[in-house]
């Protein structure tokens, strides 16, 4: 009796915690330098690939990706051996954590889309792995074409809206894919990066629901959201892998995430 | 006023006529590689620019040389000078853009 009680306290505690505290959202990210190119600015890249809690600014250790090129005029280019580790942390973290970091130079026109596969990342708390496939578009010399072509990744989203050039307020608007077919209803997370370049006012969430957005997509697949502030925005589509992978000889369940990045800008 | 009818009517066929270039930018794209300067012409969905008239300049602003891009919006020739290359696409009807090729990116290049 004694025993049930105490377990009931413990389960009763843990559940007022994760009410109090919950856990917040991961998101796989690549973020470049620049979303736009053009004949003025420096042709050469920074792209950093990070998981972390993009409004909280808290970096996550990440291990080296499975996957990470570049599609560009409809060919995929490797690129996993260009990436370098690099060390990183939010304000408030006492620790620095890997991220990954290469430079790439621009040689032709047209939109390049940086995708990374990272390393299961095995997540105690959530018991389970998480596998964030991730996508960013950058846009060279005024040729817009390639962006709302697939990668082929496991799951991916689709943008409808070109995914740059966007003005803070615009909707983005894009289909999740699992397996190359629309996810119905598929529940999208959304965060903004505080940690964006030139972002001077750092957003502090009123209340918890504030920090990640959640809207639903249709039967198709297709989400949209109305970006209210200029900087860096990711939105990820949550799905449970097919597979399993082993932890400490047990199976455990994969999350897979499919994240795309596009960065708003002041209209002035 | 007849006269200016007409000439309103001819300005909207020839307008009409363009059609969706209108709403379009034009675009060229050049590098340097092994001597040859190659350049590329086209519109923001990735049409080309066929038949645009393409001139070189030097870093005076003097005329080397000019050509038209071909079906597939290139235009390719030999580097003409060690310098800064400004590469301007005349695309007619006011369509006009300019790349220009750093001096450096022409070393490199030949």
């Amino acid at each position: 009796m004694r025993t049930k009680i105490i377990v009931a306290s413990i389960v009763a505690a843990a559940f007022v915690f994760l009410a109090v505290h919950p856990v917040p959202a991961h998101f796989g990210a690549v973020i470049p330098s620049d979303d736009i190119v053009t004949q003025d600015d420096d042709k050469t890249l920074n792209v950093q690939v990070k998981f972390i809690h993009p409004m909280e600014m808290h970096y996550m250790e990440m291990a080296r990706p499975k996957q990470f090129g570049v599609f560009h005029g409809g060919k995929k280019t490797d690129l996993l051996g260009t990436l370098a580790a690099a060390k990183g942390k939010s304000p408030d973290q006492d620790q620095k954590f890997t991220f990954w970091s290469t430079d790439y130079q621009i040689r032709r026109p047209g939109d390049y889309t940086f995708y990374v596969e990272p390393t299961p990342y095995w997540e105690p708390a959530e018991d389970l792995f998480i596998v964030h496939y991730t996508k960013v578009c950058v846009n060279a010399f005024g040729m817009e074409e390639g962006w709302d072509q697939h990668v082929g990744l496991e799951t991916e989203i689709i943008p409808f809206t070109r995914p740059y050039g966007l003005w803070t307020g615009n909707l983005f608007t894009g289909q999740v894919l699992l397996k190359g077919k629309p996810v119905p209803f598929a529940e999208v997370e959304i965060e903004y990066l505080n940690e964006t370049p030139g972002n001077i006012n750092i957003v502090l969430p009123p209340a918890d629901p504030y920090v990640t957005q959640v809207v639903k997509a249709d039967v198709n697949g297709v989400f949209s959201y109305a970006m209210p502030k200029a900087g860096w925005w990711g939105f990820s589509a949550l799905n449970e892998a097919e597979w399993t992978l082993s932890h400490d000889g047990q199976k455990k369940g994969v999350e897979i995430g499919a994240v795309y990045w596009v960065r708003t800008r002041d209209m002035k | 006023m007849k006269h200016v009818n007409c000439l309103l009517a001819v300005l909207f066929v020839v307008l009409s006529a363009s059609g969706s270039a209108m709403a379009h930018k034009v675009n060229l794209f050049a590098y340097a590689e092994k001597g040859t300067v190659f350049t590329e012409s086209y519109f923001p969905d990735g049409r080309a620019v066929e038949k645009g008239t393409v001139r070189v300049y030097d870093s005076k602003d003097l005329l080397l040389l000019e050509g038209k891009t071909d079906t597939e919006g290139l235009f390719n020739f030999d580097i003409p000078k060690i310098d800064a290359l400004t590469i301007v696409i005349d695309a007619g009807m006011g369509h006009k853009n300019r790349f220009v090729l750093k001096k450096a990116e022409v070393e490199a290049g030949q």
